[in-house]
């Protein structure tokens, strides 16, 4: 290293370290611009996968039915499971007419049968008074339940001459047609009709785009068979996402010039502050390229820590607001970290050029004479 | 003195107030733009999930138990009793009529078509009621944003109706033609695709399905899209088991369940009930998006205050001659540190309702670029603001002021401090 070069690193290292608190004020400065950035950023990336799981939480948003009177082939949910990914919740349904056992009010009602752990997890708001855990359990309708006149009891339902014997486990409600039916384990459902699943809804993950996608290649998959999105779920959600993205988008803008402007305002002071310093410089004879590259060195390296250390501290508080507001972990995004560190050195270094570009204009020696 | 001195100092340092003047614009406005839109994003967000369709359902009290699978109607569903329809526009009157964003009744029958028996429903398209003095406009076309027609949407008066996409290909029907339904002709105005079990029916004027059901004045259900509040545990409680304050607030709150108790006193005989997928659900979409917007519009304080200070404490150091001066000359520390906040409320003054006044376009732009709609700006939040850039600014400045002050006179006048 040349003697040029090592007096260089020397100078900037004594600037950074021995100087008092000014280098430190800055790092602050540029360390809260970038943990703001990063926390938006970071919010900005993880809204969109927060508001979509919300919207899965509305159930299915693809359903796949069998034309009028048939039933899906027998390997349809495997053949679903294979296309959708672990990721996804299947839940079959079949259906058939029950009549109940007493002739003087020979009632009919729809009895469906499903696999209540899935329909569990896919309609988390069905309103249920108790799961069924048994095979002979069923889950009753609000409106099937009074009509019937079930109230917790056991109860038989006839199907082409064959009879059912049920325990009315829970009431289900839910303000829709699922009222009106009797919910059934699928597998006693089938012993007793030998009926199979005629529908599957299912809900997918992803955004508007992936869903739509995730329906053309079912399509695919199940020919003769109507794969539909759920189109109003998938509008709602559409709409809202893209409306949080561009709200989300004009925060993140907005709070960045604000916190740009803080930056700005304390590094530019922080170098027209040692004025004296790049007159005493130039006095004993180092170039203006010298001076300027110690600057924007100093600038530089501040950025860089105040870059890193922001990054951290800004995951943190991504993490902690989804914490709290989503209630889930937002994994920290790593893509961030090169913008978060690009913007900060970008600030550090118009901050420092516009000071110096005013101080070349100004003798040396007027400075030094604290003019 | 002491006020030629003010208005020197705003004369002569025209760049340095600049800046500072510049810093407070721009951090209330953006303070003042974050808070309307975080405080008006809920609102927007609900409208936007309205799009969803109906959350609140009205229908007989004793009505007929459903049975059907997919398009299936086994049993008719006409036995049970009706809602009349001339009593549809008494919904608009309940205590939060106003968050009624939109309602279509529903009567289902079974008429003879071309091939075999064809499932009919009866509704509103875009009909214009009146209750009192207002006049309204509703019907499944703002109920049910998504559903798509092909053609044209019928009026709600004539014969003309719509017809389900599979319905259509089913009997090999096109826009324009005429259809035979119950002896009679319909003109198929457009084709409609809902991806749900309308699309095997035919959706005609409630007058015409009312004919031929042979049911005046008669509905099924009624479908009602309210603006509603996310239910809390509050909400889940009985109104009839509570005393009286409680049960005012209770009816008092746009709760999906207190509207639809509402529209029980308004339909005798009747049930509403809330639609759980839609009123649930929503209830977390927008808690969510409430939460991240209010912590959104806080770190843009901070962020503000952050800004504003910076730039207040910059501006004072660079001023320390000025002080050493002043001290010399036999300026007591208060007269100068009330100099310096008095220049620090005149700029937080002035400079803030210029600020309030650019986030105000600011909130506007973002309104009418996201949610085609302008961001309505409660009149509370000018005295806060102006408040709050009152305290960051004078606080901002207050170090700064106190180091400034410190400083011996004799070593900030040589040059050395």
């Amino acid at each position: 290293m040349s003697v040029r070069a090592s007096m260089f690193f020397h100078v900037l290292k004594r600037g950074l370290l021995g100087r008092g608190n000014r280098p430190l004020i800055a790092f602050i400065a540029l360390s809260v611009a970038a943990t703001m950035i990063t926390a938006m950023l970071s919010l900005y990336y993880g809204l969109e996968n927060k508001l979509n799981r919300d919207f899965r939480s509305y159930g299915a948003n693809i359903t796949i039915a069998a034309p009028d009177g048939q039933q899906l082939p027998s390997d349809a949910i495997t053949r679903a499971r294979s296309t959708l990914g672990p990721d996804a919740i299947i839940a079959p349904f079949a259906f058939a007419i029950a009549h109940t056992s007493n002739d003087r009010n020979d009632q009919a009602v729809v009895v469906a049968g499903t696999d209540l752990e899935q329909v569990r997890r896919l309609n988390a708001w069905w309103s249920i008074s108790k799961w069924p855990n048994a095979d002979d359990e069923a889950l009753a309708g609000a409106r099937a339940e009074s009509h019937l006149q079930l109230n917790q009891a056991i109860f038989n339902l006839h199907f082409a001459g064959h009879a059912l014997q049920l325990k009315d486990a829970g009431t289900l409600r839910t303000g829709s047609d699922e009222e009106n039916r009797v919910y059934v384990p699928l597998t006693t459902f089938e012993r007793w009709t030998g009926i199979g699943p005629s529908l599957l809804e299912i809900s997918a993950p992803g955004s508007h785009e992936q869903i739509t996608t995730t329906v053309s290649q079912l399509q695919a998959s199940f020919p003769g068979m109507q794969v539909r999105p759920v189109r109003q779920l998938l509008q709602a959600q559409g709409g809202v996402v893209s409306r949080m993205r561009s709200v989300m988008l004009a925060s993140t803008l907005l709070i960045a010039l604000t916190v740009a402007l803080c930056v700005f305002s304390t590094l530019t002071s922080s170098v027209l502050e040692r004025r004296r310093d790049f007159a005493v410089m130039k006095a004993i004879g180092s170039s203006q390229v010298t001076v300027n590259a110690l600057f924007a060195g100093e600038a530089l390296t501040i950025a860089l820590c105040a870059g890193v250390v922001g990054y951290v501290v800004g995951s943190a508080v991504a993490v902690w607001i989804s914490q709290a507001n989503f209630h889930a972990v937002v994994t920290p995004q790593l893509s961030v970290l090169p913008l978060v560190i690009l913007a900060d050195v970008v600030l550090a270094l118009v901050a420092a050029t516009v000071p110096l570009a005013r101080l070349q204009r100004i003798e040396p020696a007027g400075i030094l004479k604290g003019e | 003195m002491f006020f030629r001195l003010l208005y020197q100092s705003f004369r002569r340092q025209q760049r340095r107030k600049l800046l500072s003047g510049i810093a407070v614009t721009l951090g209330v406005a953006v303070a003042t733009a974050m808070i309307a839109v975080g405080v008006d994003v809920g609102d927007k967000i609900n409208r936007e999930l309205r799009a969803y369709g109906a959350n609140i359902v009205v229908y007989p009290e004793d009505a007929a138990l459903q049975v059907r699978i997919g398009d299936q109607e086994v049993k008719p569903a006409s036995v049970g009793t009706h809602l009349k329809e001339s009593e549809l526009p008494r919904i608009k009157g309940i205590f939060w009529g106003h968050n009624i964003l939109a309602f279509a009744p529903f009567l289902e029958t079974q008429v003879q078509g071309p091939s075999g028996s064809i499932r009919v429903l009866g509704t509103y398209f875009d009909k214009q009621l009146r209750f009192g003095t207002e006049g309204f406009s509703t019907g499944v076309k703002q109920l049910y944003p998504w559903w798509k027609v092909q053609g044209t949407w019928p009026s709600d008066t004539g014969r003309d109706v719509l017809i389900g996409s599979q319905l259509a290909s089913r009997v090999g029907k096109h826009i324009g033609e005429a259809i035979e339904l119950s002896d009679s002709s319909a003109r198929i105005a457009g084709i409609l695709n809902t991806g749900g079990t309308e699309d095997n029916a035919v959706i005609a004027p409630l007058p015409l399905v009312q004919q031929w059901a042979h049911a005046p004045d008669a509905v099924d259900k009624i479908y009602v899209s309210a603006l509603t509040k996310p239910e809390d545990a509050f909400a889940r409680r009985d109104p009839d088991r509570m005393i009286t304050a409680d049960r005012d607030r209770w009816y008092c709150s746009p709760y999906a369940n207190s509207i639809a108790y509402q529209l029980r006193e308004v339909f005798p005989g009747a049930r509403a009930e809330q639609i759980r997928q839609a009123a649930q659900n929503e209830g977390t979409v927008l808690s969510h998006i409430s939460g991240m917007m209010l912590l959104i519009a806080v770190a843009s304080l901070i962020a503000a205050a952050l800004a504003v200070s910076a730039a207040m404490a910059t501006t004072i150091l660079e001023r320390r001659q000025e002080v050493g001066l002043m001290k010399s000359l036999g300026a007591t520390t208060s007269t100068i540190a009330s100099l310096f906040v008095c220049e620090a409320t005149l700029l937080a003054l002035g400079a803030g309702i210029l600020g309030f006044v650019l986030g105000d376009l600011i909130a506007q732009r973002i309104g009418q670029a996201v949610f085609h709609s302008g961001v309505s700006i409660t009149p509370v939040l000018l005295p806060m603001v102006m408040l709050l850039a009152l305290l960051v600014t004078i606080g901002g400045s207050a170090a700064a002021i106190r180091r400034a002050l410190k400083l011996d006179p004799v070593l900030v006048l040589r040059g050395n401090a």
